[in-house]
């Protein structure tokens, strides 16, 4: 009788042990396949961050050993920067590097304006100090989808779309000031600088929340996070083109493809001969990915030694449940030994036992993985990674072979640890303990 | 002509406890053996030998004058000899005739129904099968291996008399019409007088009591 013949009759006949032993595998296979499928949607998310959040580059002008004279004034005294800015064909050649995918210059209150045909939440005090009341500060940029309130998920797009660099005299305003006022997309509003004397039309183009909760006590309209807004840079440009040197900038952001690579996009960007000589410092910014990735990572690790904990704990309980059984066959070891099977025969058919129940065990664990795997992911990044992290676990058809091939070999472990004893000892010693 | 045989085996589990010394025999097919000696004297290293169960400190085991460790033990033991123990030594979680097809791809149920097991016994979880039964099960095992050489470590010791009277005639079976050398441990009187050949083992030494005149 072959090996294999008799393994399905022991699973047969054996239920009770059979029973235990399929319970057993579940669980170790439930475990192993939520750990896999957690590690798996650790890294996809982590590689989902990479693409959402890319890395930074920034261009700032370098402020140090560059500022000019002290000047005195009425109100005080100020210097001024004199040294170089970011000019427009320093961007143009940014653009072309290889890595480079977008781009973004933002000046937070670089723009002050008065409601002319709205009103602003209200403040303790009402100051007037424009003919249309007080102004509330806004960020300037060239693409507002970029600046790092969007990017770091503190304030949400809820309508209509971000302004690129081709826009012109468009804006987003908070949705409680457009609540406020009655405003939404596609409406016009009129606002009065004080800088530049002007009144200037910006037409809404988005609206968006984050801001609320944050407009509590102030004492001016420009300490209300939901006065705050974005206009684009061309407006900018164009209100003070006889005022100011508004067509550089400033700062520049510049955005990477893939983290990683980030040091290769940097070294490309030192070496252009248009930043040469210029006052200005390039510094690589991966906080914002940092921030996100580096608890994923860490998840990872987390999940990869829990599945070798998983792993040598299942062999141990596998070991020592197989030691006993097997140790209470030794009568049927000596009779199949007394027959003429070999050694090797007999410790096959212990490990097919295993392996025919694992087989029905781990297709048995699919369903309760799914169960607990996408709680045990939202569990885990509760407890260890940002909350703009998500784990999408999902069991599927891949993960089998990797289940079955860690079960091959645990089995194997388990039965050649268990049987070791048997296959070292000669048969008329197994037949003299027998009798 | 024989056709297992000692060469001056000697066996010991140590060096001061010699059990089998210079221990020369042969066994014919066809024959009965007996061998008979107090308990612990080395009749069961003896079949043990025979069997490729173990390996003799000194001397060889010859199968068709050849040693049987020549083609491993392993081999010995599924091919040339089949063991019946006292305790039948049947595994539990099969019924008889998966138990005699362990040794055999012939169908069991024939040679169950020989040796007086109905059908319905056949099938039945070995457990359930009186002793006496359980021991024809064994010696159909035996016999459905087409070994040459059936050894038998007391194969009447748990039975009653009129059971084992049976077996011990199955046995005279397998020898006489079967061709077959059955060679019997044993303390019972009444299964040894049925051998053809009778031995004692006496101080690591056989020493044949009784032999069948020879034929003409």
């Amino acid at each position: 009788m072959a090996f294999i013949k008799r393994a399905c009759l022991y699973c047969l006949r054996q239920r009770f042990k059979t029973i235990i032993l399929f319970l057993v595998l579940t669980v170790i296979g439930t475990f192993v396949l939520t750990g896999i499928a957690l590690r798996d949607a650790a890294k996809d998310a982590t590689a989902d961050v990479r693409t959402a959040i890319g890395g930074k580059i920034t261009l700032d002008i370098d402020k140090e050993g560059h500022m000019g004279a002290s000047q005195q004034y009425e109100w005080g005294s100020a210097s001024t920067y004199n040294g170089d800015y970011i000019s427009q064909e320093i961007v143009e050649a940014i653009k072309k590097v290889e890595g480079v995918v977008d781009y973004n210059s933002e000046m937070t209150a670089g723009y002050y304006g008065a409601g002319v045909n709205f009103d602003y939440l209200p403040a303790t005090y009402e100051l007037s100090y424009t003919p249309y009341g007080e102004s509330s500060c806004y960020t300037v940029a060239l693409s507002s989808e970029k600046c790092k309130a969007f990017q770091s998920g503190k304030y949400t797009l809820v309508e209509g779309r971000h302004f690129t660099p081709d826009d012109k005299y468009t804006c987003l305003i908070s949705k409680e000031l457009a609540d406020y006022n009655n405003l939404s997309v596609g409406d016009d509003i009129e606002m009065y600088s004080l800088d530049s004397d002007s009144i200037s039309t910006f037409e809404i183009i988005g609206i968006f929340d984050g801001t609320e909760g944050s407009s509590g006590n102030a004492y001016t309209v420009s300490d209300i996070p939901a006065n705050w807004g974005y206009i684009d840079y061309g407006a900018l440009q164009d209100i003070f083109k006889n005022m100011y040197p508004v067509n550089d900038y400033s700062q520049l952001a510049i955005f990477v493809e893939d983290p990683v690579s980030i040091q290769n996009v940097y070294d490309k960007i030192s070496a252009l001969p248009e930043l040469k000589g210029k006052t200005l410092k390039l510094t690589i910014d991966t906080d914002e990915y940092d921030i996100i990735s580096t608890p994923l990572e860490s998840l990872q690790g987390l999940v990869n030694t829990a599945i070798a904990i998983v792993l040598a704990v299942s062999v141990t309980i596998l070991t020592l449940l197989l030691t006993v059984w097997i140790r209470g066959r030794k009568k049927e070891i000596g009779i199949l030994l007394s027959i003429g099977k070999n050694k090797a025969n007999i410790v096959l058919q212990f490990f097919t036992e295993a392996l025919m129940v694992a087989v029905l065990s781990f297709a048995a664990a699919i369903p309760f993985s799914n169960l607990i795997a996408e709680k045990a992911g939202a569990f885990l990044v509760s407890r260890i990674t940002a909350e703009t992290a998500r784990l999408h676990v999902q069991i599927n058809a891949a993960y089998l072979p990797a289940l079955y091939l860690t079960g091959i070999f645990l089995i194997a472990a388990a039965v050649s640890a268990s049987a070791w004893t048997v296959v070292r000892s000669r048969p008329n010693d197994i037949l003299a303990k027998m009798s | 002509m024989s056709i297992i045989k000692t060469c001056n085996v000697k066996y010991s589990y140590d060096k001061n406890r010699s059990i089998l010394k210079n221990l020369s025999a042969e066994f014919e097919t066809g024959k009965i053996y007996a061998i008979l000696g107090p308990s612990g004297c080395g009749k069961t290293t003896l079949l043990s030998l025979l069997g490729g169960l173990d390996s003799p400190t000194e001397g060889q085991v010859l199968f068709q004058e050849e040693d049987i460790r020549q083609r491993g033990l392993a081999w010995h033991r599924k091919h040339n000899v089949a063991f019946i123990f006292q305790s039948y030594n049947l595994i539990d979680y099969m019924t008889p005739a998966e138990n005699v097809a362990l040794t055999s791809k012939l169908p069991p149920l024939p040679i169950l129904e020989r040796l007086g097991l109905t059908k319905e016994e056949s099938k039945r979880n070995v457990l359930k099968l009186s002793g006496g039964q359980q021991q024809r099960v064994a010696i159909a095992r035996a016999l459905a291996s087409d070994a040459s050489v059936i050894l038998a470590d007391e194969p009447t010791g748990n039975l009653d008399e009129d059971t084992a009277l049976e077996i011990t005639n199955i046995l005279k079976e397998c020898a006489h019409q079967m061709n077959k050398c059955v060679i019997i441990a044993t303390h019972s009187n009444d299964l040894a007088r049925q051998a053809d050949v009778l031995m004692k083992l006496r101080k690591g030494e056989l020493q044949i009591l009784a032999a069948p005149a020879p034929e003409n």
